[in-house]
C-alpha cells in the first residue's frame, strides 16, 4: 500500500512539474510581426551544398548544423521587401525557433521568438533585447557584451540567438543575394 | 551531501586492530586507547604537506551536494541559478558491493538551491542513511550486520560563477560546503563531525554546447569523526571529471570519474586509502525538472593494510549508483 502510495505522489509530482513549451507565433503570425506593413511571401527551397555550408561556418564564425534553410522572399507590389527566414538554434535542452527578417538592402528588420522551450532565458523575448540586432548587416561584430548586451540568467539563449543571426546574415550575403 | 567521493571509514572485526585504522565493532563508541593504526609512515606534518593542504582548499572538492542542473552524478559544472530561481533535487545513492558478504548502503539527500545573483546561489540539504548489510565480516572491511535508518546530517553550500561556460573561454565557478553529520555513512555509527569542504569547479563546452566538459577540484577537511572513526580528523584530496554529449534534445549520455585520497590527522604523509570511481552516466531534462543517473564501479582502489589487488573496501564499496531529480521553480 505505501509503495502504491509512493507511486501515485510521485506520478503527481512529475506531472504537475511538467510544463510543455510555449508557442509565440506561427509561421503566418511571425511574417505579419516582421512585416506589419504588409507583403507577400514567396517561399524559396532551400539546399545549402557543402560548400556553401562551409563558406557560411567561414564567413560567420558560426557552425551551420542544417543544409536545409526554410526562406522566404518578402515583395511588396511586385518589389522586393527582404527576406523571412525561420531558423533554429539550439537551447540548453531543446531547440530554439525563431525567425529573422532581413529588409531589401540586408539589414536586420525584425527578429521573432516563435517557440521556446527551456527552464530559464525566456527574457530573449523582450523587445529592448531583439531591438538591438535592428539595422545590423553582415560585418557586424555581432558578439555578446559587446555590440550585443546580455541577459543575465539567459546567457546560453542569447549566445545563441546572437550566434544564429550572424550566420543568417552570411547566408543572405554568400547565397540568398547571389 | 557528504559522500561523492568520501567514504569515511568504518568498523572493523572483532577486537583487533583494523586495516586501515578500523575500529572493533562492539567498541564503536569506546576510546581506543591502545590500538594501532598501521600507517605507511609516522611523522610530524611537515610545512610542505601544509602548504599542499592549503592549495587544495584554493581549489577543491567533489562531494555530492547539488548545485544548479547537473548532467553527471559526482561531477558538477560552473554554472549558477538565475537570481530569484530555485531548486529543488533528490538524491537516491547505492553504494553496494564489499570483499566479502552482502552490503547495500543507502543516502538520501533532500536539497534546496536558490540564485541569490546570477553569480552566487547557496543551497541546504539533509541527508539520511538506510543499510542492510550481512556477513561483511572480511579483514578489510568488517562491519556488524545491520538493517537500520539514520539520520545523516545537515549541509549548506555557497558557489560563485566567475566566468559563464556560455560566454567566456572557461566556466570558472568556487564552491565551499560545510556541513554536521551525525551518522556515518559506512554503516551508520554515531559520529559527531563537522567538515568544510572547498572546491573549484571548471567546464568547458564545444559543439554549440552540446558538448559538455567539467572538472572539479578540491579538498575536505573534517573533525570530529570520532567514535565512528579512530582519528579524530582527516584531510581529503579529491578530483572529478566529467564528459557529456548531447545526442539528442533534451538527452546527454555521457563518462565520469572521480578519485579521492583520505589522510589522518590532516597529514599528507600518512596516506590511509584511495580510490578511483568511472563509469556512465545519462541525463533527461524537461521544462521543470531534470533527472540524472550513473553508474561508478570502483576501478582502482588502494588502502593501508589492505591486498594490494587493485581495490579496497575498508571504507569504500565496489559500485555507487546515484539517480538524482531536480525541480525547477
Amino acid at each position: 500500500m505505501k509503495r502504491i502510495q509512493y507511486c501515485a505522489v510521485s506520478a503527481i509530482l512529475l506531472s504537475a512539474a511538467t510544463v510543455h513549451g510555449a508557442s509565440y507565433h506561427t509561421v503566418e503570425s511571425a511574417q505579419k510581426a516582421c512585416f506589419p506593413e504588409g507583403a507577400e511571401f514567396i517561399p524559396v527551397p532551400l539546399t545549402l551544398t557543402k560548400e556553401q555550408m562551409k563558406a557560411i561556418e567561414k564567413d560567420s564564425g558560426v557552425r551551420v548544423r542544417l543544409s536545409e534553410q526554410k526562406v522566404w522572399r518578402a515583395t511588396r507590389n511586385g518589389k522586393p521587401a527582404g527576406w523571412f527566414i525561420v531558423d533554429e538554434v539550439l537551447g540548453k535542452h531543446e531547440f530554439i525557433t525563431y525567425a529573422l527578417a532581413l529588409d531589401a538592402a540586408g539589414g536586420v528588420k525584425s527578429v521573432e521568438v516563435m517557440n521556446y522551450r527551456e527552464t530559464y532565458g525566456y527574457e530573449i523575448r523582450n523587445t529592448d533585447w531583439r531591438a538591438q540586432f535592428l539595422g545590423k548587416k553582415h560585418g557586424a561584430r555581432l558578439k555578446l557584451d559587446e555590440d550585443i548586451q546580455n541577459v543575465s540568467g539567459a546567457t546560453l539563449s542569447c549566445r545563441h540567438i546572437t550566434d544564429g543571426v550572424k550566420r543568417l546574415l552570411s547566408l543572405h550575403e554568400l547565397v540568398l543575394k547571389k | 551531501m557528504k559522500s561523492s567521493l568520501s567514504f569515511i571509514r568504518k568498523t572493523a572485526s572483532r577486537g583487533v586492530p583494523l586495516p586501515g585504522g578500523h575500529r572493533p565493532a562492539g567498541d564503536a563508541h569506546r576510546p581506543e586507547p591502545g590500538c594501532v593504526r598501521t600507517w605507511r609512515a609516522v611523522a610530524p606534518p611537515s610545512v610542505a604537506a601544509w602548504i599542499l593542504a592549503l592549495a587544495a582548499l584554493v581549489g577543491a572538492t567533489t562531494r555530492s551536494a547539488l548545485a544548479d542542473e547537473q548532467l553527471f552524478g559526482f561531477v558538477r559544472g560552473a554554472e549558477t541559478l538565475p537570481k530569484g530561481r530555485s531548486e529543488i533535487y533528490q538524491y537516491a545513492t547505492l553504494r553496494t558491493g564489499k570483499a566479502e558478504g552482502r552490503y547495500y548502503g543507502f543516502d538520501f539527500e533532500t536539497e534546496v538551491e536558490h540564485g541569490f545573483t546570477d553569480r552566487f546561489q547557496a543551497s541546504a540539504s539533509l541527508i539520511h542513511h538506510y543499510f542492510n548489510n550481512r556477513g561483511v565480516d572480511g579483514d578489510r572491511d568488517a562491519l556488524d550486520d545491520a538493517n537500520a535508518s539514520r539520520l545523516g546530517g545537515v549541509a549548506f553550500s555557497g558557489k560563485y560563477r566567475i566566468w559563464s561556460p556560455f560566454k567566456e573561454p572557461l566556466g570558472i565557478a568556487f564552491r565551499l560546503e560545510s556541513g554536521y553529520l551525525w551518522h556515518d555513512e559506512v554503516d551508520g555509527l554515531l559520529q559527531h563531525e563537522f567538515y568544510l569542504s572547498p572546491e573549484i569547479d571548471l567546464q568547458k563546452n564545444f559543439r554549440d554546447d552540446t558538448v559538455i566538459c567539467n572538472l572539479n577540484v578540491g579538498a575536505e577537511w573534517a573533525w570530529g569523526k570520532q567514535p565512528a572513526e579512530q582519528y579524530p580528523r582527516e584531510v581529503s584530496l579529491q578530483a572529478a571529471a566529467g564528459v557529456a554529449y548531447r545526442f539528442a534534445p533534451n538527452w546527454f549520455v555521457g563518462a565520469e570519474g572521480n578519485v579521492r585520497a583520505e589522510y589522518p590527522l590532516f597529514d599528507l604523509k600518512h596516506f590511509e586509502h584511495a580510490t578511483l570511481y568511472a563509469g556512465p552516466s545519462v541525463h533527461y531534462s524537461a521544462k521543470r525538472w531534470w533527472v540524472t543517473l550513473t553508474w561508478t564501479p570502483q576501478v582502482w582502489g588502494s588502502g593501508v593494510d589492505e591486498p594490494n589487488d587493485g581495490r579496497t573496501f575498508a571504507e569504500e564499496v565496489r559500485h555507487k549508483i546515484r539517480l538524482k531529480i531536480g525541480f525547477n521553480f
